[in-house]
């Protein structure tokens, strides 16, 4: 169900340092920090910057690009579901706002509770608190969270997350409320009280009313694809002014109540979203934190090229937040066709590939973690097993044996699809996998163009690089996606890239969905995470950081691992607002 | 003269037509779906068929060619029901990635990109002419040479150099100026014009090194033509004469390279403008790239051959007065 | 530089004597030497690349781990961006991929471009321009309406729509042909004005009128009427199409990696000017060089051959 939303976040990622370009590849040897090195930015991980913030004051937000969408309806990517969540609107759930495992934590937000569930978990009631108001004053309705849910089916509004469309009864061929057409399967007996009719049981609805999807939206204010552009606030903030790619300011919404509210902080008065600033010049930026950039915060990740001058510096490290992202970056192989239909040509790549190499690319360890299992570590409490034991750097000399044994001593060439901003890494996977052999040939498509590239079955390269999030620390958001044969689509084919099919895995995800015991649900699932890595559908490679360098009046500051390690905006505030007037 | 610009105005409005034409086929014949790009990641069949519908996408090409054209004219409607788009005079398409008409989209990028491309204009015709011109007086000399290596050095310097050096030095190590970041003039001309120095300097010192060389050429070549001879055998003054007679005709080619690039630059300059982070119609053509929103870039496409177009006609027209020697 | 020929209309049609005092007057310029040297440097480095990068014993793709250091994002170990023994220019960052031989081989693809795309803008460009000027009427409207068109299309606009969409083709063949598809109305345009004066010369006529055909009259009176124009010109494109290859792969449009060129270098190093300016200085002083050598050559060229032209 979830997961989509990694795969959207990621392109944004790719999207923002496309403009760079660069990202080269490559090896490491840890001459320079001896071979612990440990982990420069570890100390960034679950930890608040800058203590906390006093009200008032212009927060700044230096950004390199545009949101792709404020609609609530159309909202799917990890850093803007997190501004436009925690700032413009609130959704029926929401995540605890703090840093480190602890955000991961569901809270009611419109909602009283966390929703209650007919005893089949078919259905769910939701009742809405009292006191919520929009920018105008009028109060939030139990129909206006339902009006959106609608919106989201509609063509002319495409984008956003399809949790609705995949476990709302009656979904199927609904297009939306333009024509006047409504889903029954929705119910609003009165103006609080909400209650959704599933297709099929699902424990875990309430992580799914997280989605601005389940954020209301009043009818008369719907003003169809221009709502993109000036959403109608019932978070702390309204939108002042937008202009596309170029500036958004927000100011306070007077009509919300903070006692309604228990996740929002809304320190600052004002938050100004400068866009379309050069990635560069904003790390340059955020680590001198001169003038008014002291109060600034970057939107984009710090990239690799910057760490040399970061990373060094004691005193702007203290301004470093690096969250995981929780997304796996893996390697996933055709395993429908020749030659990656033979597992020992599968393991040939497993053994080839130089997962060093590609995180030098992707930064080095003090940006990313090396994997050695599908799933992030969150969902192995903590730390991933190894159970394959191949060495960080490969094993060239096993990979060619294995090609032998398949019957191709003479290696294979085959062809690899990234999206742009993946190209180092891509030439890092390629000059280690030519050593077993393997020549690769590397085809970047843009990040527009990349999941609808790759998801065609039929035409798509041998092997694709792409990542992969839990929604939630639960391993049915990650290893279903990623490797159940009955999410394959011929076009548009999502999250399972490796096509992989195997009966006894699919059965076993069936028995570990059905279990009612956590504890042992997720033991099962970590388990079958080694099961399937033995039969080498993808290779697991990285987890990336995502590093930010905020400025040195920025308090209450932390990565929240939920919202992809972008930066919590429900806590983030000034030190001192009388510095940042304006 | 009417009858020439009428024709003129006739032959521009083809070249257009044209231009649309294979831009459109190119670009709806090549392997990139908008109605996917659109759709996104988990795309449902159904869900991407109504999309295309709704863009219009699953109509034969020449009719969305027509619709496209006349759209120009009379305006478009696009979608149905509560969230029909009306796309008024002169609709250039609506852009799905940004929710509005592209034409709302040039004419709000258009001044940024016009500051640009005016600004550093004005620096290199200045630059330009003058290196230029300094040179063409005191041919062979040292101070021609001089100014002529170091034309033909600016000139062989990679932008994204110039433009490095230029953050580096005057905003990174001295502060002299903030990062560059657009201010409208209407809002703050000093700030318009200090944010915008840079990029100016940039921008112009590679067209300033053209500008010199070629003034050079044609400035030598006019100060040997028989009249301007005659006037200088009148006993007129050399500065009479270096400007009313030798710059006027010299100045002819020069007013033709200027047209042509004016026209280029105003609909965007795309490497200066990413460079520097303008939100220009460059910035926004290569975004709307980058995530496949082909109504923008057949905008865009549009616009700066339509800039081209009337810069190359105002050029011709601006011949008449600028040399004795054309009549028409 | 530009010699001031008073000759209102038509320059003589260059026969054997002109060309041999040509290369006399080039051999007289300290300017032509030197640029001259400098190209067939880079011509001779570009035809030498795989037997260079041999001798310095890496080749373009190969990754160096040892020579960067991954906990500070990859930055070269050593100084100067980690100029060695080994590494004669150091290394680029995160790769450590030696950046002597991806220079080497990034001369040969951003050169092979440029004078691919040169050859191809002038053979179509002359073409179009002799056929122009010489058959006129239909012909003429048609091939300068065809001009006008080509030269009002926002060129790299086009450039770069069509080199990020198309996909699954030799990028180096794309590069060149797109590059080469605006630059021919440039050269037609002055080939047809040559060719027009060459016309009605009395030798034209005269093979007319002795019975030659019109291929005749074209590969044997007016070719070489409007060879030294178009010589000068030719040497003044290169260095643009250069240029448009570095702005190609610069705004991520090039050639595909791992391949190097120098527009995709310059490209990569904009990242790293302050934390490694050698290899930013690297390839954008080649760039430099080469482009400033071939606008010399074109510039002596021009004076010599062309001496008419106010501008090519």
């Amino acid at each position: 169900m979830k997961n989509q939303r990694t795969r959207t976040s990621l392109a944004a990622l790719l999207a923002a340092s496309l403009a760079l370009g660069a990202a080269g590849c490559s090896g490491g040897r840890r001459t320079a920090h001896g071979s612990g090195g440990g982990n420069p930015l570890a100390a960034g991980q679950g930890t608040t910057v800058g203590g906390t913030p006093r009200k008032g004051g212009t927060l700044t937000v230096l950004s390199n690009q545009d949101f792709s969408h404020l609609d609530p309806a159309r909202n799917w990517v990890m850093s803007d579901m997190d501004f436009g969540t925690r700032l413009l609107y609130r959704t029926l759930v929401t995540y605890k706002a703090e840093p480190g495992a602890a955000g991961s934590t569901l809270v009611p937000d419109l909602a009283t509770d966390l929703g209650t569930a007919s005893a089949d978990a078919r259905t769910w009631t939701f009742h809405l608190r009292p006191g919520v108001a929009y920018e105008d004053g009028s109060p939030v309705t139990a129909q206006d969270v339902k009006y959106n849910v609608e919106r989201s089916f509609s063509p002319d509004l495409p984008g956003g997350a399809d949790y609705a469309a995949r476990y709302l009864e009656g979904a199927e061929g609904y297009q939306g409320p333009a024509q006047g057409r409504h889903l029954d399967s929705v119910e609003t007996p009165d103006d609080r009280t909400l209650v959704f009719h599933l297709r099929k049981p699902f424990a875990e609805f309430p992580w799914a009313t997280v989605m601005p999807t389940f954020a209301p939206v009043p009818q008369k204010q719907d003003t169809g694809p221009r709502f993109d552009n000036r959403p109608f606030s019932s978070g702390p903030y309204k939108v002042d002014s937008y202009a596309r790619n170029k500036r958004l300011v927000l100011v306070r919404n007077e009509h919300w109540d903070p006692s309604t509210d228990p996740v929002r902080k809304a320190y600052p008065d004002r938050i100004v979203v400068t866009m379309g600033l050069k990635a560069n010049q904003i790390d340059d930026r955020m680590t001198a934190s001169r003038g008014a950039d002291a109060s600034a915060v970057p939107w984009s990740a710090l990239r690799p090229e910057s760490a040399p001058k970061v990373l060094p510096n004691a005193e702007v490290r203290r301004r470093l937040l690096s969250e995981s992202t929780n997304c796996t970056d893996m390697l996933q192989m055709h395993t429908g066709r020749a030659p990656f239909d033979d597992v020992r040509v599968r393991r040939a790549v497993q053994y080839a590939l130089d997962r060093d190499a590609v995180l030098t690319a992707s930064g080095g360890p003090a940006l990313n973690e090396p994997s050695t299992a599908y799933m992030p570590s969150g969902l192995f409490g903590g730390r991933q097993p190894d159970t394959l034991k191949i060495p960080a750097t490969g094993d060239p000399g096993r990979a060619r044996q294995l090609l032998k044994e398949a019957g191709r001593p003479d290696g294979l060439t085959t062809r690899l699809t990234v999206s742009t901003g993946d190209r180092g890494r891509a030439e890092a996977i390629q000059q280690s996998l030519a050593k077993a052999g393997i020549k690769v040939v590397i085809e970047t498509v843009d990040p527009s163009a990349f999941y609808a590239t790759i998801g065609d079955t039929r035409n798509r390269t041998d092997l694709v690089y792409t990542g992969w999030c839990p929604d939630y620390p639960s391993g049915s958001t990650f290893l279903p996606f990623v490797f159940d044969a009955r999410f394959i689509k011929e076009k548009g084919n999502s999250g399972n890239h490796s096509l992989f099919r195997d009966e006894q895995v699919m059965r076993r995800m069936d028995e570990i969905a059905a279990m009612t015991d956590t504890a042992q649900a997720d033991r099962a699932w970590q388990q079958l995470d080694g099961t399937i890595l033995a039969k080498a559908p993808a290779v697991p490679v990285l987890v990336r950081r995502w590093p930010l360098v905020v400025g040195t009046n920025i308090a209450g500051a932390h990565g929240h691992p939920s919202f992809g390690g972008q930066l919590d905006y429900a806590t983030v505030g000034l030190k001192d607002p009388a510095k940042a007037r304006g | 003269m009417i009858l020439y610009i009428g024709r003129r105005l006739l032959a521009a409005a083809g070249v257009l037509l044209a231009i649309a034409a294979v831009t459109f086929t190119i670009f709806y014949v090549l392997p990139s779906d908008p109605a996917a790009a659109a759709c996104g990641k988990s795309c449902s069949t159904e869900r991407l068929e109504a999309i295309r519908a709704h863009m219009g996408l699953d109509r034969p090409l020449w009719q969305q060619f027509t619709d496209f054209v006349t759209g120009i004219f009379t305006g478009r409607t696009l979608g149905s029901g509560r969230y029909a788009v009306h796309c008024s005079f002169p609709c250039l398409g609506y852009s799905y990635e940004n929710s509005e008409a592209v034409w709302d989209l040039l004419t709000d990028r258009m001044p940024v990109s016009a500051s640009l491309a005016l600004g550093a204009a004005a620096l290199w015709l200045l630059l330009g002419l003058a290196a230029g011109v300094t040179a063409a007086l005191r041919k062979d000399t040292l101070t021609d040479r001089a100014l002529m290596v170091g034309a033909v050095a600016a000139a062989s310097l990679p932008v994204y150099f110039t433009s490095m050096m230029l953050i580096h030095g005057v905003v990174r190590l001295t502060g002299l100026l903030p990062y560059p970041q657009y201010v409208p003039f209407g809002e703050d001309p000093a700030h318009w014009a200090s944010n915008l120095l840079l990029p100016w300097t940039a921008l112009a010192l590679l067209y300033a090194a053209m500008y010199a060389r070629q003034s050079r050429g044609s400035m030598i070549e006019a100060m040997a033509e028989p009249y301007v001879r005659t006037a200088r055998a009148k006993g007129l003054p050399r500065r009479t004469v270096v400007v009313k007679h030798g710059l006027r005709t010299g100045m002819t080619p020069v007013l033709t390279l200027f047209g042509m690039d004016l026209g280029g630059l105003l609909a965007g300059a795309v490497i200066t403008e990413s460079l520097f982070g303008l939100p220009g119609v460059g910035r926004l053509f290569y975004g709307a790239l980058t995530t496949g929103d082909q109504p923008v870039v057949l905008g865009v496409t549009l616009l700066s051959a339509a800039f081209i177009v009337v810069a190359n006609l105002a050029v011709d027209l601006l011949y008449a007065v600028a040399d004795p020697r054309v009549r028409y | 530089m530009t010699t001031t020929a008073p000759t209102p209309a038509a320059a003589a049609a260059p026969a054997a004597g002109p060309w041999r005092l040509a290369r006399a007057e080039l051999r007289r310029r300290a300017s032509v030497k030197i640029s001259l040297a400098v190209v067939v440097l880079f011509l001779l480095m570009a035809a030498a690349a795989p037997l260079l990068s041999a001798l310095c014993g890496w080749s373009p793709e190969e990754f160096d781990k040892s020579a960067v250091d991954p906990y500070l994002g990859g930055q070269p170990v050593g100084p100067f961006g980690g100029i060695s023994a080994e590494h004669w220019l150091g290394v680029e960052p995160v790769t450590g991929r030696d950046l002597f031989a991806r220079l080497v081989h990034g001369a040969r693809v951003s050169l092979l471009i440029a004078l691919a795309a040169t050859a191809i803008v002038v053979v179509a460009g002359t073409a179009a321009g002799i056929a122009a000027g010489y058959f006129g009427g239909r012909t003429d409207a048609l091939l300068s309406r065809l001009m006008d068109l080509t030269m009002s299309f926002p060129s790299l606009i086009f450039m770069i729509a069509m080199m990020s969409v198309a996909r699954d083709v030799n990028r180096i063949l794309l590069m060149t042909a797109v590059i080469g598809l605006f630059g021919w109305p440039g050269v037609a345009r002055v080939v047809r004005g040559q060719t027009l004066s060459l016309k009605h010369r009395e030798y034209v006529d005269a093979a007319r009128v002795g019975g030659s055909g019109p291929w005749r009259i074209l590969t044997r009176a007016v070719l070489p009427g409007v060879a030294g124009p178009v010589i000068a010109c030719t040497t003044l494109l290169v260095p643009g199409m250069i240029a448009t290859e570095a702005a190609l792969s610069y705004l991520g449009v090039g050639v595909r990696p791992p391949t190097p060129s120098w527009g995709q270098m310059i490209a990569e190093s904009v990242a790293f000017y302050d934390t490694d300016p050698l290899y930013f200085a690297v390839p954008s002083t080649c760039l430099f060089l080469t482009v400033l050598a071939f606008t010399l050559l074109g510039d002596a060229l021009r004076d010599v051959l062309d001496p008419r032209s106010g501008r090519a």
